[in-house]
């Protein structure tokens, strides 16, 4: 009797498994296909964010490069520093990507070729954030075929490379974008000039004082990073100079700012700040928010960069 | 330990695989030592505090089941009752009553205050607290017998799948499963695979995008319009369900695959039409923990009308104070129990749904009614402060402006992520024999419909950082 309730649940223990291996061929099946597809239009853009970064990593060969964050890709204005410093220009910023996204770009970049002048907006903070490692997933879609960004992108997780053996989840949440981006639909996305994202609203609020941002606990892998963008800009014997641009608030203290600039001044890289700059304290009309330059004020703004790069 | 991390999915098959290896005399210690893993995996420390409440529940019990002495019994209660929500109270309530009263009492122009404690909300505290008072009583009441296999007893206060956020198992359902020896049930397996897959798809690719929206309105509800805000508030009722019900769904699941039967929590609750059958259909284990332990020790139906009243909106307030310590959820609660005594009084009480009954306008009316009501007292749920529930319902009817969209992509996303939820659901509801997709008859498609989930849950989940919102309960 025991026997053969011993059979029965072995053959049962047999069917279950069997059906488990074919629903995971299914599975696998499915999302190489639809990972496949999803990998060929994500390349296949030329146009939007997505698309700039795959420049910025795979095209880019332009002497000047600037990295940081949306307000990098809003500030620096290309056509300025063509003028100004007759040096070809690209725009690698891209909206809500610190510290780890722009040391992966660059080691990128790296491997090809070595720009003349890397301007490095500082917008980001030291503070241990979850969402600034959440963020690394923009990356996701070059883990395959870039080695050199991986030990950045593991930063998101110890399983980062064993869910990488996905072929969706690299482009997980990017199907709308992906779309947009292969149907290029006039009016649906704002055109980039060089990577340069212009803004047109005009802020209209009265200046007002930031509370001080709570410096809680220092990020050693943010610091780490950010130390290789400048040493590898230093092997490389590229020019950097890491500037932090205007904004419309008042602050009494950024402590991510004074370790930012200490850092640069320990690696001997020149730290501008404009964040007290009176001539955009006073003008709220040069601002799309807060945070964000217009048009007009990145005009203004990269004028005055540029007259720092040929001074310096 | 999250259902929704990679720690998890490699956790649980390893569990499961040796739970089935083992020989069944070790199987429960097995499961006890997994369980305060699983649990310790957050914050070792408070694995004491589910340990306590375990010894002192069974040492009560034992006490009880002993002593003939009906006043005896009662002291044991009491003392297991006190200790338990003591805990509960210290850690979930203190801060709160503490502001509370006397912030109450400062603008009565009386100074006094007592420290408030910096303590971490033991993750599930409210649900293990919950199922080992509900053994306590039932002991008391003589329901059940006291478990004397104290790890046993250990196992069904921490069993991992349902320790963390319910469901609240009884110990006469659960107690029992515990001393079986569990062979693995093809179909019951099957069918736990099944509840896990579309589990995750209702938690990763539902709940925590539509949180993404939900949050960006509700952090600042000053900034926003009408539309907006009504879009939010639809948003959130289905964030909370797919959350609250997508955990459930994985935890029934999990225990399902190793051979135990925990309690439907969710039974499609937006078909609801009515709110008495909204309460049903949803957090059914809490629901009927409260009827079983507070409304009908109150008195239930049995008494007086006025009565009768009075004893539901104390069962919807403490059921609210239950789901958090803010004013917020004491009037989320209050605004529930207030619903089913207007409905009483108004005598609207549809008949629930059978499935002879008439699709038709008045059905919808109905449906649309529960719905609204509903998700009118998700907005104190979820506001931040009682303030921000007042800004958002002011701002709903006065506030004209444009639909804040917020990310494209991420938004048309939620919508359809709720219209698949919807259509599954709404098959499910009134097609309870029906043999389309998931219960197809045909076993291939019933794989590809499953497979698709999973495309599905790796094409749009959100992957980052997605709590489950009952954990904080």
């Amino acid at each position: 009797m025991e026997g053969s309730l011993f059979i029965s649940s072995s053959n049962l223990m047999k069917k279950f498994i069997l059906n488990c291996v074919i629903g995971i061929i299914i599975v696998f099946v499915l999302d190489f296909a639809v990972g496949e597809s999803l990998e060929y239009f994500y390349f296949k853009q030329t146009s939007g964010f997505q698309y700039r970064t795959t420049y910025s990593m795979e095209k880019t060969n332009e002497d000047i490069l600037v990295f940081g964050s949306s307000r990098a890709n809003h500030h620096y204005k290309p056509s300025v520093f063509k003028k100004k410093l007759n040096s070809s220009f690209y725009n690698t910023g891209r909206d809500g990507n610190f510290i780890f996204y722009q040391t992966a770009v660059l080691k990128s970049i790296l491997k090809r070729y070595k720009p003349k002048l890397i301007l490095y907006d500082f917008t980001g903070e030291f503070n241990i954030n979850q969402t600034d490692y959440d963020r690394l997933s923009s990356l996701l879609p070059y883990y395959k075929n870039h080695s050199e960004i991986r030990n950045i992108v593991n930063l998101r997780s110890q399983y980062e490379p064993v869910k990488n053996f996905s072929r969706i989840y690299p482009y997980n949440s990017t199907i709308g974008n992906i779309a947009i981006g292969n149907i290029n639909i006039n009016g649906l996305r704002t055109k980039d000039k060089n990577g340069y994202v212009p803004l047109y609203g005009e802020w209209k609020e009265p200046l007002k004082m930031r509370d001080i941002i709570k410096f809680e606990k220092t990020d050693k892998n943010k610091i780490n990073v950010f130390k290789d963008f400048l040493s590898l800009c230093k092997e490389n014997g590229i020019a950097v100079m890491v500037i932090v641009s205007p904004v419309y608030y008042t602050y009494d203290k950024d402590y991510s700012l004074e370790l930012c600039e200490e850092i640069c001044n320990e690696y001997k890289i020149p730290f501008f700040n404009f964040t007290k700059n009176q001539d955009f304290l006073e003008s709220p009309y040069l601002f799309d928010d807060v945070s964000h330059l217009n048009d007009k004020g990145a005009t203004l703004f990269s004028e005055k960069v540029a007259d720092l790069v040929r001074e310096d | 330990m999250l259902f929704n991390s990679f720690e998890f999915l490699l956790f649980f098959p390893l569990v499961a695989i040796v739970y089935f290896i083992l020989s069944p005399k070790y199987r429960w210690l097995f499961l006890l030592v997994a369980s305060y893993y699983f649990y310790m995996n957050w914050q070792p420390i408070y694995a004491i505090l589910i340990f306590t409440s375990t010894v002192v529940t069974y040492l009560c019990a034992l006490k009880i089941d002993s002593t003939p002495v009906k006043s005896r019994k009662k002291a044991y209660l009491t003392t297991s009752l006190i200790i338990n929500l003591g805990i509960l109270f210290l850690f979930k309530y203190y801060n709160f009553f503490n502001d509370s009263i006397f912030g109450l009492l400062t603008d009565w122009g009386i100074r006094m205050t007592l420290p408030n404690f910096d303590l971490l909300l033991p993750v599930g505290i409210s649900f293990y607290t919950f199922q080992a008072v509900g053994y306590t009583i039932d002991v008391y009441r003589g329901d059940i017998k006291s478990e004397k296999h104290f790890g046993i007893y250990a196992l069904f206060v921490s069993f991992f799948p349902q320790l963390v956020a319910g469901p609240i198992e009884r110990a006469v359902n659960l107690l029992p499963q515990f001393k079986e020896t569990k062979k693995i049930d093809y179909a019951q397996a099957a069918q736990g695979i099944k509840l896990m897959i579309w589990g995750y798809f209702m938690k990763i690719v539902v709940a925590d995008r539509l949180a993404i929206y939900v949050n960006s309105v509700y952090g600042i509800p000053e900034y926003h319009s009408s539309i907006t805000l009504f879009i939010a508030t639809i948003f959130f009722a289905f964030q909370i369900y797919c959350d609250f019900a997508g955990y459930s769904n994985i935890a029934i699941g999990c225990a399902k695959i190793m051979g135990f039967d925990l309690m439907t929590n969710f039974r499609r609750p937006y078909f609801a039409q009515s709110c008495a059958e909204f309460w049903s259909r949803w957090h059914i284990s809490l629901s009927t923990w409260f009827k079983d332990y507070v409304y009908i020790p109150l008195g239930g139906n049995r008494v007086g009308t006025t009565k009768n009243y009075r004893n539901i909106l104390i069962t919807f307030v403490i059921s609210g104070l239950w789901h958090g310590a803010n004013w917020t959820f004491v009037i989320w609660g209050g605004l529930n129990g207030l619903y089913q005594v207007l409905f009483k009084i108004l005598k609207i009480s549809p008949k629930r749904k059978t499935e002879n009954t008439e699709f038709n306008f008045i059905y919808i009316g109905n449906l649309i009614l529960t719905f609204v009501l509903i998700s009118f007292s998700w907005i104190f749920f979820r506001a931040n402060t009682f303030t921000d529930a007042l800004v958002i319902i002011e701002r709903m009817f006065t506030v004209a402006g444009n639909l804040f969209i917020g990310d494209k992509s991420s938004f048309a996303y939620s919508v359809f992520a709720i219209i698949v939820l919807m259509l599954k659901e709404g098959y499910d509801e009134f097609f309870p024999n029906g043999n389309l997709f998931f219960k197809s008859t045909k076993k291939s498609v019933r794989f590809i419909s499953y497979s698709l989930v999973i495309i599905l849950i790796l094409l749009l989940g959100v992957f980052d950082g997605g709590q489950f919102i009952y954990f904080q309960f």
